[in-house]
């Protein structure tokens, strides 16, 4: 009995240091950046690792602020966690068809145009899209766009310039398809020159027609594991996001990254205030902050997709604003599609047939 | 025993450990990696450790999962063990077998389940989560696990133990003090750090159920893997890893030293 008691005694004491020691480093970033513990806080729930950190004390010492950063690694998580309200966001970063989403479950607050003093920085081509006309909800945080890597050792860039390139018989067993209905669905759409937001049942069988033929070619359907197979070598091809084709190519400079030119799917993370929000003025301040060009740049800089913000991309280093991989030509962007949210019954239409894809004999 | 020699078995016992332990040393090693990614050594550096060191919000994401650990570790071991001799004494066997069963339903039914449930049940009682609603489902899914690994100990003990203390005339608190829980110790230790690992690597049920600006190692790490995970989370790693060593060592240690001076003071009675 006594040596639980002093078992149960050691451990409350040890739990009590360690919480002494979180408040000290609680208390320690307060000091840091000036706050207090009043009222001042921003609670921004954001993608893993979607800020620059440094951006985040620079923001908190400016404005006095104290940012509540937390963490969430898809979009229906998000919208989960939001929708049950149990705590109150000021701002997240959903992507385009979750915007949608979350509109028409009413979670979401609408913009003060007004109160933003950084808003005209923003390329009006990233304003008013389908998911959202007038940005009346949203303001775009980070774009990019799907297409596809190789590697130069193994394949030539003539080779691989169109969607329609992947059904090669010379790329047997060498293609990873990134695992998303909405994504392989939609370029095989594109090589049919449909729209990625077709919901036609005919259109969709024809495109999972398609996609059979492509079956021989496909060594793998994987998620974020894409980034590091083909750092690796591990495959010459593969169809991903423009930001985790940005973070292969530091790591490996015999990737390459390519739009296909006939169109492909344009994505967008907002900045969003959901329902729940308490400190509407810190979000503000939040979202003007982090449009101001040095402040943009610096982010588009540290997580490598590329900025909706006209003067940042001016002040990106020439290498990253000229490369034609993530700020396409014109004449590329004019192609691409945005998506939207298709609703349950045409969702679930186009994951069946993506399933009935996976499970296709080679 | 016969202590037979059997190579083959200290051959496949070798290839286990190194199996187990091979992961682990890869992410120490990459650790010290002055680059930024875990393929390509480019140089022996501290500065990720440097690095993790300055992050103030990650230690204190340390702390916090440790205290939430610990408390509620501690908080499931007192309820699990009051549980567990309260089913030990349930004396008809329908109820008992139906608590044991529930008990049971709790620990094979999937995280998320769990998770979503006290989700839904935290935002529908409009408790606010965070700090608390973290520590209190940790609490919950602890329990099994502690009735799970008392039960067998009270199995084990022989009811003539509790009859001779009843004879003798103790009332029923000596019962348990004296003679139960003693018997128990190994029991609720085993139950205590089984609850203390879940809790600290506990991801789905931590997922839904942390806010307001609290979060665990688990949930802070998963979220960070969809960019890469850096360099800096290998630092972390390879410290938590030196600390469980030192603490398993120092557990062993203090059990040895235990025992040999009962074994000297036996022989001096002798």
């Amino acid at each position: 009995m006594k040596k639980l008691i002093y078992a149960a005694v050691g451990i409350l004491a040890v739990a009590l240091l360690l919480w002494v020691g979180a408040q000290h480093f609680a208390h320690d970033q307060d000091a840091a950046t000036g706050t207090d513990k009043s009222n001042r806080v921003l609670n921004l729930y954001n993608w893993g690792d979607y800020i620059d950190p440094t951006l985040i004390t620079k923001f908190e010492k400016q404005t006095g602020y104290k940012v509540n950063y937390e963490t969430f690694d898809s979009n229906e998580a998000m919208y989960t966690k939001v929708k049950q309200g149990g705590t109150s966001y000021d701002l997240t970063v959903p992507s385009d068809y979750m915007i949608q989403k979350m509109k028409k479950a009413k979670l979401l607050l609408p913009i003060d145009h007004s109160k933003l003093t950084t808003y005209k920085n923003i390329n009006p081509r990233f304003l008013n899209q389908p998911f959202d006309r007038g940005n009346k909800y949203s303001v775009p945080y980070f774009w990019g766009t799907l297409g596809i890597v190789y590697n130069d050792k193994f394949i030539k860039a003539s080779q691989v310039q169109h969607w329609d390139d992947l059904w090669k018989p010379e790329f047997k067993d060498d293609l990873m398809l990134i695992d998303s209905a909405r994504d392989v669905l939609g370029f095989t759409l594109i090589s049919q020159g449909k729209s990625v937001n077709d919901t036609n049942t005919a259109d969709l069988q024809a495109a999972k027609g398609k996609l059979d033929a492509l079956m021989p070619n496909v060594k793998a359907i994987v998620a974020d594991e894409i980034k590091m197979y083909m750092v690796q070598e591990e495959a010459p091809l593969a169809v991903t996001y423009s930001g985790e084709a940005s973070e292969m190519l530091t790591q490996n400079k015999h990737l390459h990254y390519v739009v296909p030119t006939e169109g492909s799917n344009l994505w967008f993370d907002n900045l969003v205030i959901p329902k729940t929000a308490k400190h509407l003025k810190a979000a503000y301040a939040f979202i003007n902050f982090i449009n101001e060009p040095k402040n943009a740049a610096q982010n588009a800089e540290y997580i490598g997709y590329s900025t909706p913000n006209t003067p940042a991309e001016a002040l990106l280093p020439k290498a990253i604003r000229d490369d034609k991989q993530f700020y396409p030509a014109e004449s590329t962007m004019k192609h691409l599609q945005v998506y939207q949210d298709l609703g349950q019954t045409k969702t679930e239409e186009y994951n069946d047939l993506f399933l009935e894809f996976k499970m296709t004999n080679r | 025993m016969v202590k037979k020699n059997k190579p083959w078995a200290n051959v496949y016992l070798v290839i286990i450990f190194i199996v187990l332990y091979l992961p682990i040393m890869y992410l120490i090693f990459y650790s010290f990696n002055s680059g930024k990614y875990m393929h390509g050594f480019s140089g022996f550096s501290f500065k990720h450790y440097v690095e993790l060191f300055n992050d103030a919000r990650m230690i204190q994401i340390v702390f916090n999962t440790f205290v939430v650990a610990l408390l509620s570790s501690l908080v499931a071991t007192i309820i699990g063990t009051l549980g567990a001799i309260g089913i030990y004494d349930t004396k008809n066997p329908l109820v008992k077998n139906t608590i044991l069963s529930m008990n049971n339903v709790l620990m094979v039914s999937p995280d998320v389940i769990i998770g979503a449930s006290f989700l839904i049940f935290f935002t529908m009682l409009g408790i606010g989560l965070g700090f608390g609603s973290v520590l209190l489902s940790h609490i919950a899914f602890s329990i099994p696990i502690v009735v799970l690994m008392v039960l067998p100990k009270l199995n084990e003990m022989n009811k003539s133990l509790l009859d001779a203390a009843n004879d003798l005339g103790a009332n029923s608190w000596q019962v348990l003090t004296r003679v139960i829980l003693p018997y128990i110790t190994s029991g609720i230790f085993a139950g205590f750090f089984m609850a203390f690992t879940y809790s600290l690597d506990d991801f789905a049920v931590t997922f839904f159920v942390t806010g307001n600006g609290f979060s665990t190692l688990s949930v802070e790490i998963y979220s960070r893997a969809r960019q890469g995970v850096s360099l800096e989370i290998n630092a972390l790693s390879a410290l938590m890893f030196l600390i469980s060593l030192l603490l398993v060592v120092g557990y062993f240690l203090i059990s040895t030293a235990g025992e040999r001076s009962k074994a000297k003071k036996k022989g001096a009675s002798l």
